[in-house]
């Protein structure tokens, strides 16, 4: 139901779902993997291309598979199309809520596609353009999250072994993902065997690099009733920016993480203890441990003992990244995260399907400088 | 290092460069509001004046967090591997990056640094020693 709270409650869904293979696709560009992944999801839906009036592409790293290209492929001249930026895919489902509810749209497509794997993508290289940093070496995603760990650690007292508890659990969901690439068993003993890649993080506690494609197709709650899926309503959203950057005291703690949480429990009036499972797009753990502290699923600086528990693991109370995340599963920054929570919600999960799960949490952010989440749910209306 | 990591030509950065083979370590003051920042910015970020003053800084700061890399994401880094990079907090209050010089001990979070101005692989920057 809308309130004035939070006016979009309720008002879409995701009513299809749709993946390549996540591995290696050589020759297939951006564009053709998420067309391919397209394709799946409107089928998923029971609809055609025919029956969209929009279309949100969602860049890769390279900047490709934006709404134009994609849209070419395509081929229908839509009412509503527009990009966003890589790792963006919780924005871009709020994009489409936000169509949805104005009136822009009503029956959107959202895509994303990869290739950086069998492309060769350097990602070595300065996102944003040499700095000081990067002539100093501070290069590669696992630089910046490693300083953020290691800081972590000398705070809190936070151990390789609780902090290995990420990989390792990401590991044992993935082993009940036929989808995931990585389901070799992993132990503690041979996550702590593996040598550090940038200490003190390991080759494990960052993601793979994998091609695919991944599609989603969101709509009214009035048509998504008489489609053949059970509907995922979008509950909530939130977002807070920390576009400050560098000039952020700690911008490498991503402090900002916790306005975003502050404002999806106030807009929903949930709290985290109601969430059934919860998604967290992981380019490394760090991600992971900062955002279940912010969110409130532990205290600040808790993780690691939180974590120790096994809260996370399959068969704990707060079931993380049930299909392995881009730890284990596939790299696709955060658009198999929203996948598997619509596989979860309506039952569909196979071997690591929760039990009766109603509402989950979708939390991601752009790198250094925006946070997102989503309450996702079965029901229209979520009770707090 | 050179060539993709190398920023002497930033425009913004330039100065600071430019300081650094005159043995001076500086960091943008606001000429409106006097708020210190780096990394440089075209701009104050908090009252949005374009008029800036490079000043000299005082080179002695605490390490807030390390990394060591293990791994070359870059070719040019091959040789120099194992090597740790700091984020260093400025006794004058800017957070500033650089490499790590191995001291005695290895090094710990809120470790007192120093830094070194020079030439470092082809750029004019600064390294950090343990005070």
């Amino acid at each position: 139901m809308a309130s004035s709270r939070n006016p979009i409650a309720g008002q879409a869904a995701i009513v299809g779902i749709g993946h390549t293979v996540q591995g290696e696709l050589p020759g297939r560009s951006v564009e053709e993997n998420a067309v391919d992944a397209a394709l799946l999801a409107l089928a998923d839906a029971g609809l055609s291309v025919d029956d969209l009036d929009g279309l949100i592409g969602c860049k890769s790293v390279q900047g490709q598979g934006n709404d134009v290209t994609v849209g070419q492929l395509l081929g229908r001249n839509l009412p509503y199309v527009q990009s966003l930026d890589y790792g963006t895919c919780n924005f871009s489902l709020h994009l489409a809520v936000m169509a949805i509810v104005s009136g822009l749209a009503s029956t959107i497509l959202l895509t994303y596609g990869a290739n950086a794997r069998t492309a060769k993508f350097d990602f070595g290289k300065p996102m944003y353009g040499a700095d000081m940093a990067s002539a100093a070496g501070l290069v590669h995603i696992s630089g910046r999250a490693g300083l953020a760990l290691q800081r972590h650690k000398a705070l809190y007292g936070t151990t390789d072994e609780q902090f290995g508890m990420l990989a390792v659990g990401q590991r044992q969901w993935a082993q009940k993902n036929p989808n995931a690439i990585f389901r070799t068993p992993m132990t503690m003993a041979d996550y702590l065997a593996e040598p550090y890649m940038v200490e003190p993080l390991r080759r494990s506690d960052v993601t793979m690099i994998s091609d695919g494609g991944v599609a989603v197709v969101v709509t009214t709650a009035e048509r998504a009733r008489n489609l053949p899926q059970q509907p995922v309503y979008v509950s909530g959203i939130a977002e807070h920016a920390g576009v400050r950057g560098e000039h952020n005291p700690e911008n490498l703690m991503r402090p900002w993480l916790k306005d975003s949480a502050k404002a999806i429990w106030s807009t929903t009036g949930l709290t985290p203890a109601d969430m059934d499972a919860v998604y967290i797009q992981d380019p490394t753990a760090v991600w992971s441990l900062q955002m279940l502290e912010y969110y409130g699923f532990c205290g600040l600086g808790e993780g690691g003992p939180f974590l120790a528990e096994g809260h996370t693991l399959p068969g704990g109370d707060l079931p993380l990244n049930t299909h392995g995340g881009q730890l284990s599963e596939s790299y696709t920054w955060g658009w198999m995260h929203m996948v598997e929570a619509v596989r979860q919600l309506r039952g569909q999960a196979g071997e690591r399907q929760l039990a009766d799960p109603k509402v989950a949490l979708y939390a991601s952010s752009h790198g250094f400088l925006k946070a997102a989440a989503s309450v996702l749910s079965t029901e229209e209306s979520v009770a707090a | 290092m050179s060539g993709d990591l190398s920023p002497v030509d930033d425009p913004v950065a330039g100065p600071f460069f430019a300081g650094i083979l005159e043995g001076r370590f500086t960091a943008q003051r606001c000429n409106s509001c006097e708020a210190l920042r780096w990394p440089p910015l075209s701009g104050c970020p908090d009252c949005h004046s374009r008029s800036t003053t490079w000043v000299e800084v005082a080179p002695t700061g605490t390490i807030w967090s390390f990394v060591v890399y293990h791994r070359a994401f870059q070719a040019s880094l091959k040789e120099e591997i194992p090597y740790t990079v700091a984020m260093v907090e400025l006794d004058d209050g800017p957070y500033v990056v650089g490499r790590l010089v191995p001291g005695d001990k290895p090094p710990a979070v809120g470790d007192r640094v120093v830094a070194e101005l020079g030439e470092f692989g082809g750029v004019p920057s600064v390294r950090w020693r343990t005070a």
